[in-house]
């Protein structure tokens, strides 16, 4: 049955490569989204837009407000005062925060007792109203010392592994590299036996003496052999043009791919079983990858997630592959740092798979 | 208008008929409001933090339990062993390792100088920056309730407000404006595929040729997924109130007036989609690609605007989501009226005018 | 093995809709057997089921010798099956479909490209086995179709409807090297709308609601109900039978 298996792979790639969307889709989706998604997800909080009400007018009060437009934090814009403006700039969202220096400010400040400003908030958007609020207190610390001249007594030396520029795109890559791998081979296979069966030619084959296994496998190493090239491409794409660090080993990545893919696989084999035209696949795939990313911890850590969320992300196999990813190429993990992941993954691989492969046999198809 | 109805009420048997389509429609944006307003959690809560402690005393103690009765930090899952402590932050099983050197207690009584020391998994910049800034106020707060008697440090107070969310929950910002996505996705995108399945099955042609004009046939075709994807916009909002708590603090008749406004708009790009392309495989990728793919990515729904390259941000003025985005939430958690929004909604009718004109062009042209 | 195919009351039940219930047949070697019926009478279940395609719910019987119900997988080495589809893959070449089904059924490229000579001389493929198969006419299709199926060199191959859609030049051209096939003792089992291609057949059958309802030579046929040609018996036939079935 070699002869089989090699024409079924040949056939699947002549087919890709003369399809011209079909190309497309494969190799420039991959560069187009990873240079979309480096350059936009990021969800760092910089240049906020800040309102200053400066009720002081004092020079403490003017060096206040310049030191919030320090590190790109802030951008304040000074206001004419007039406190009921203040909500309009919140509601059509020109303004995220806004600063309220009392008349006697610095007055307090000569006198070394503690005035207080207010800061108000956007609160819409929580995440940037914590943060800039953080931001803010580390400000008027550091702008307080200058007229104290008290340091505290405890304080924490921080040591940042990893990544310690703080470069969102070098988290973001090996993420995109998951998501890609994920969407695409999930979307080609959901898609690949439907299309034969609206074409017709999978009753053709099916009356042939090929075996149910064989076909099985010779629809999906292609699928496999394109996705690795989809890593391939998106890593290249990542380090060479992100810059994005690859501090642990490629092969092992490599591998762990291989060993993934078997269950992207296995889902989009089954979304093909069960639908009877590429739309009702195409819509079947992209339900699944809503689901897959919006649950991997690709944007927001897992942590964050109330518990049962947190368990419904343990169903989730591409949670595990971009833990992987991202550890090996940001904290060079090796195998025994991965044991837990590989095993779930393992486990999904085989169980999934076999399901499919249980699903699809050749009367019923 | 009776034969617009026809071609509505054929539209409707089609999708009815077409379960499994169907379902993924009206799941869809549920589920997505689920893992938007769930999953999608920028409140950093239970960060795993390993706690090395060589100092053993009370004070050292009281420090830990500090840490780890805040909400934000958790203990890991596995033991913390001195000899590598660092395995655990390659295996992700703690993102931080903070370490009480032996002397800590002595120093805090005596008021003298100490510095505790923290390693944190930095490969998450943004997570990294938020555990270095609460380790920083919780020490901070630890030390203010430690200090020797009779010491003070004179500091500038903060009185902080957070308007509309007080309790700052990521879902208030990611639940309203998921609504323009999904309005995008059902009327864009669906009204392109159902068109271009018309083209590629030969029905279209069927269609032309008896007496109704493409007009008719455009506005019969679109007329139930404007209902659908009205309905999708409803489910998701009552969903946000039942689920989520967003206080509907606007005028839901404006509300839904800008919401009939954006749909058209998308039905536009739709209908512009379908006389573009010609099969349903073509008209799907075009459609993620110039409507879906910008609604999530450059409509400031998730990933702030101004932290784009120039480039980007020049083409968000285009992607109607960008505007919807912001008139939804002002309206649903601010409570903005029209005289705030005003420059918002002007900006969405005139995309909406320029992409109808662009679009019933090309459609007569094309088709007919 | 006495006849090419044999079967008994062979039936196929889907929950209580039966789509074919008891028929039994048998098609001798050589023979040209025309398969009839008004859409939707269960031909295709049957044929499904005969190529090893679905398995019967009841009877037996045999396709070249191999039990249909243990051997199915058997059956399939040894019958060719040419769908109404013209099921090709239309981003390869007519060598291109030929040589991948030529490896499906575990054929090696000598033997694959000493068939497609043959085959080329016998149904004229030259013009097309260079040819993107989705840019072929119907007729030109349907010819690669046919190639397809009789590449392994099966002892019967199932045809269904094989001329639809096809210009009455090329559907005679077709039937000519049906018959061609025929004398080199290829069993041919071909179900048609087409009357006057029934006309060609040694025999055929008539099924209407599962059951098949009339058997025979042509003309037999046509003189047993007394009608002046197929067509109309057909049509007699199906009207009698409707009216009483409902």
């Amino acid at each position: 049955m070699r002869q089989a298996l090699f024409g079924l792979i040949r056939k699947e790639f002549i087919q890709v490569f003369r399809d011209r969307n079909m190309l497309r889709l494969i190799f420039l989706m991959p560069i187009i989204q990873l240079l979309l998604f480096g350059y936009v997800v990021n969800i760092d909080v910089k240049d906020i837009d800040l309102d200053v009400y400066d009720f002081d007018r004092s020079s403490e009060s003017r060096e206040l407000v310049q030191a919030t437009s320090a590190n790109n934090y802030f951008t304040p814009h000074d206001t004419v005062i007039a406190l009921r403006n203040l909500e309009d700039n919140f509601q059509n969202s020109s303004s995220d925060m806004a600063i309220i220096i009392p008349h006697d400010f610095s007055e307090k400040l000569m006198r070394k007792e503690s005035p207080t400003i207010a800061l108000i908030s956007d609160g819409s958007n929580a995440n940037s109203t914590a943060i800039g609020t953080g931001y803010m207190a580390q400000i008027v610390q550091s702008f307080t010392k200058g007229y104290y001249w008290v340091e505290p007594p405890l304080k924490i030396r921080f040591d940042v592994l990893y990544n310690p520029e703080a470069e969102s795109v070098y988290y973001m890559v090996p993420g995109i590299v998951a998501t890609l791998l994920t969407m695409i081979t999930v979307m080609l296979t959901s898609m690949a036996i439907v299309r034969e069966r609206e074409v017709g030619t999978l009753e053709q084959l099916l009356v042939t003496p090929i075996k149910g296994r064989v076909l099985l496998i010779g629809k999906l190493i292609p699928f496999a052999i394109l996705g690795l090239l989809e890593i391939v491409i998106a890593l290249t794409a990542g380090v060479l043009w992100f810059q994005v660090p690859f501090v642990g080993s490629p092969i092992l990545l490599f591998a762990l791919a291989g060993l993934y893919l078997i269950t992207p696989l296995g889902i989009g084999l089954f979304f093909s079983n069960v639908t009877s035209t590429q739309q009702q696949a195409m819509f079947f795939a992209w339900f699944f990858s809503v689901f897959a990313i919006l649950t991997s911890g690709f944007f927001t850590p897992i942590s964050n997630m109330p518990m049962w969320m947190q368990y419904i992300t343990y169903l989730n196999p591409m949670r595990y592959f971009m833990e992987i990813v991202r550890a090996i190429m940001m904290k060079g993990a090796t195998l025994p740092d991965l044991t837990f992941q590989v095993g779930v993954l393992i486990f999904y691989g085989i169980s999934i798979f076999s399901l499919s492969a249980l699903r699809f046999s050749k009367r019923t198809a | 208008m009776r034969k617009i109805k026809f071609i509505a009420t054929k539209e409707f048997y089609h999708i009815l008929r077409d379960p499994k389509s169907l379902a993924i429609a009206i799941a869809m944006p549920i589920m997505m409001t689920f893992l938007y307003g769930y999953a999608i959690n920028l409140d950093i809560e239970h960060v795993t933090i390993g706690i090395i402690d060589y100092d053993k005393t009370a004070e050292s103690k009281e420090l830990t339990d500090a840490f780890y009765e805040s909400s934000y930090f958790s203990r890991p899952e596995v033991e913390v062993l001195d000899s590598d402590a660092e395995a655990l932050l390659r295996s992700s099983h703690a993102i931080g390792l903070l370490y009480i050197r032996p002397g800590f207690s002595d120093a805090l009584l005596n008021g003298r100088q100490f510095e505790l020391g923290m390693t944190i998994d930095g490969s998450d910049n943004n997570l990294s920056a938020a555990v270095l800034n609460y380790s920083n106020g919780l020490v901070f707060q630890f030390m203010l309730d430690h200090l020797p008697h009779g010491v003070e440090i004179p500091k500038v107070d903060i009185a902080t407000q957070n308007l509309y969310n007080p309790d700052l929950k990521s879902s208030h910002f990611f639940v309203p404006g998921l609504v323009a996505l999904i309005l995008m996705m059902i009327s864009a995108m669906l009204t392109s595929i159902t068109i271009a399945r018309e083209k590629e099955t030969g029905t279209m042609e069927q269609l032309l040729t008896a007496p109704v004009s493409p007009r008719q046939i455009l506005l019969g075709k679109i007329l139930p997924y404007i209902f659908l994807a009205l309905l999708d916009g409803f489910l998701v909002l009552v969903v946000a109130k039942l689920f989520f708590g967003i206080p509907f603090a606007g005028s839901q008749l404006l509300l839904f007036a800008f919401g009939l406004i954006y749909v058209a708009t998308a039905l536009a790009l739709g209908i512009l989609i379908s006389s573009l392309t010609k099969t349903q495989q073509v008209a799907m990728m075009l459609a993620q690609m110039t409507t879906l793919l910008p609604s999530v990515m450059l409509s400031g729904f998730i990933f702030p605007i101004k932290n784009m390259p120039l480039l980007l941000q020049l083409i968000s003025n285009i992607v109607p989501a960008r505007f919807f985005v912001v008139i939804i939430r002002g309206i649903t958690l601010k409570g903005a009226g029209l005289e705030i929004l005003a420059a918002q909604g002007l900006y969405l009718i005139i995309l909406m005018a320029v992409l109808m004109l662009v679009a019933a062009k090309k459609f007569s042209t094309r088709i007919a | 093995m006495s006849h090419a195919v044999e079967i008994n009351k062979l039936s196929r039940h889907f929950g209580s809709f039966k789509a074919v219930d008891e028929i039994s047949l048998t098609v001798s070697h050589g023979e040209i057997f025309g398969f009839l019926g008004a859409n939707g009478a269960g031909k295709t279940t049957a044929i499904r089921m005969l190529c090893g395609l679905l398995l019967p719910t009841g009877g037996n019987g045999t396709v070249a010798g191999c039990d249909i119900m243990k051997e199915p997988e058997k059956i399939k080495t040894k019958i060719g099956y040419m769908s109404q589809k013209f099921s090709l893959y239309g981003e390869l070449t007519g060598r291109e479909n030929i040589n991948f089904y030529g490896s499906v059924y575990g054929m090696n490229k000598r033997e694959i490209s000493s068939r497609i000579d043959e085959l080329t001389e016998k149904l004229q493929l030259q013009d097309l086995l260079h040819r993107q198969s989705h840019s072929l006419p119907v007729g030109w299709r349907q010819r690669l179709a046919l190639a397809v199926a009789l590449l392994h060199q099966p002892k019967i191959i199932f045809l269904d409807e094989p001329t639809g859609g096809v210009d009455p030049i090329f559907r005679r051209k077709f039937w000519s090297t049906l018959y061609d096939l025929g004398e080199e003792g290829i069993t041919i089992f071909v179900t048609t709308h087409y009357m006057d291609e029934a006309e060609y057949c040694g025999r055929i059958s008539i099924m209407h609601q599962g059951k098949i309802v009339e058997m025979g030579k042509p003309f037999d046929l046509v003189a047993r109900h007394k009608a002046e040609n197929l067509e109309q018996m057909f049509i007699g036939l199906i009207n009698e039978r409707g009216s009483s079935g409902a």
